[in-house]
């Protein structure tokens, strides 16, 4: 490096920048404009800006911990590693994953090809439907949950359903399951948002999740949480290919 | 923290703090919208500055306003200076450098901010000015001759 080159690189210490503006609750203020109707082809939109609305909260926390780290995409998940997770509650509401029904109801109220449970599982303790935006089978034990399996349709690239937030000190695997693009999520909790029915995401729309496998089957995400290990949960998607 | 960098270079573009700024929350929520066209596993960062400095640059040229770069030295700081005299000197070379800077062409000042004041690496500078890493290299080189003619190489 020449002299001048030093002397430039010295320079970027004690330039006087203008004061940076906050620019995300503009932005956030900015998105939260919301037509006045709202036909449903809009809705697509809606999703996207909520989401951002979403991100931008996190961006407007302190500095600390707004760095974002990286991004990447599965169907219809949105993988985002960020410097510090923000508070969410460790304890689950279900509600925000739709409506209690049954399996026969999920199938034809989902709205996107559905995958049956996994064969060898008992029938799952809850059937969960959001039309059009997901269902989940969740397995029980006492109070907590063994296993959730989440199906929602999306493709990488479509404004994202799902939000996951993903500290430091989770390891993010990309893969393949029978040719399929797959993310395993191990070694720390993240944070996992949802987008309501009506297309808002809310801060108390979120949990703290442990290890997850998500697969992307031609344009339906699959997301298997429990306290698995990655061929466990693998084996768990192989045996829902049933349709 | 990108909100920072986004705005830094939405200034050095837009040459403005207004612009600047509009630069940025337009960017910001362009870049949302079009996270569908981002290229799944690239890396985020320089993806997001090149879309805010296509902003800024718009809004400098809509304004027909010609590139000047305001950029000062902060006031003089209590850095450890062997003496008034040397600290003076130090100040005006600094002022120097930056108004040297402000005088060179845009792509030539452009390139040199990306790099030294910015400093941010070749591959990232390419992407968020729209060029080839290969001419980011080129352009450096000839940019910091254009500077070196201007305000000489450093002493020592």
């Amino acid at each position: 490096m020449s002299g001048l080159e030093r002397e430039l690189r010295a320079l970027s210490a004690v330039v006087d920048w203008p004061a940076e503006p906050d620019v995300a609750t503009t932005v956030a203020d900015r998105l939260g404009e919301r037509p006045p109707a709202r036909p449903r082809r809009l809705r697509v939109a809606i999703v996207a800006v909520a989401l951002l609305a979403a991100l931008l909260a996190v961006l407007a926390v302190p500095p600390a911990r707004t760095a974002i780290l990286d991004w990447l995409g599965i169907g219809g998940a949105r993988i985002v590693r960020v410097d510090e997770l923000p508070p969410l509650p460790a304890r689950r509401d279900f509600d925000v994953l739709g409506q209690r029904t049954s399996s026969v109801a999920a199938q034809t109220g989902a709205g996107f090809p559905l995958a049956e449970p996994p064969r060898d599982e008992p029938a799952p303790d809850e059937v969960r439907l959001a039309p059009g935006l997901r269902v989940s089978y969740i397995w029980r034990d006492g109070d907590d949950v063994r296993l959730l399996i989440t199906q929602f349709p999306g493709r990488v690239g479509d404004p994202a359903l799902l939000k996951k937030l993903v500290g430091r000190t989770t390891a993010v695997d990309r893969f393949e399951v029978d040719g399929d693009p797959a993310v395993w999520l191990e070694g720390g909790p993240h944070a996992v948002l949802f987008v309501a029915p009506d297309g808002a995401i809310r801060d108390d729309q979120g949990w703290l999740a442990g290890n997850t496998l998500l697969v992307d089957r031609d344009g339906v995400t699959m997301r298997v949480e429990g306290q698995l290990e990655r061929e466990d949960a693998v084996e768990l998607v192989r045996a829902t290919r049933g349709r | 923290m990108h909100q920072g960098i986004a705005f830094r270079v939405a200034y050095v573009a837009a040459g403005e703090r207004g612009d600047a700024e509009e630069a940025v929350q337009d960017g910001f929520v362009k870049a949302y919208r079009a996270l569908g066209r981002f290229r799944d596993g690239a890396p985020f960062r320089p993806w997001l500055l090149r879309i805010v400095a296509n902003e800024a640059r718009n809004r400098r040229r809509s304004a027909g306003r010609r590139i000047g770069l305001a950029l000062r030295a902060a006031a003089a700081s209590g850095d450890a200076a062997p003496s008034p005299e040397a600290a003076a000197v130090a100040a005006e070379r600094r002022d120097e450098l930056l108004e040297a800077l402000g005088r060179l062409d845009e792509r030539d000042r452009e390139v040199l901010v990306h790099r030294f004041l910015l400093e941010l690496g070749e591959e990232e500078t390419a992407t968020a000015l729209g060029i080839r890493r290969g001419t980011v290299k080129s352009r450096t080189s000839r940019a910091l001759e254009r500077l070196r003619a201007m305000v000489g190489e450093a002493e020592s």
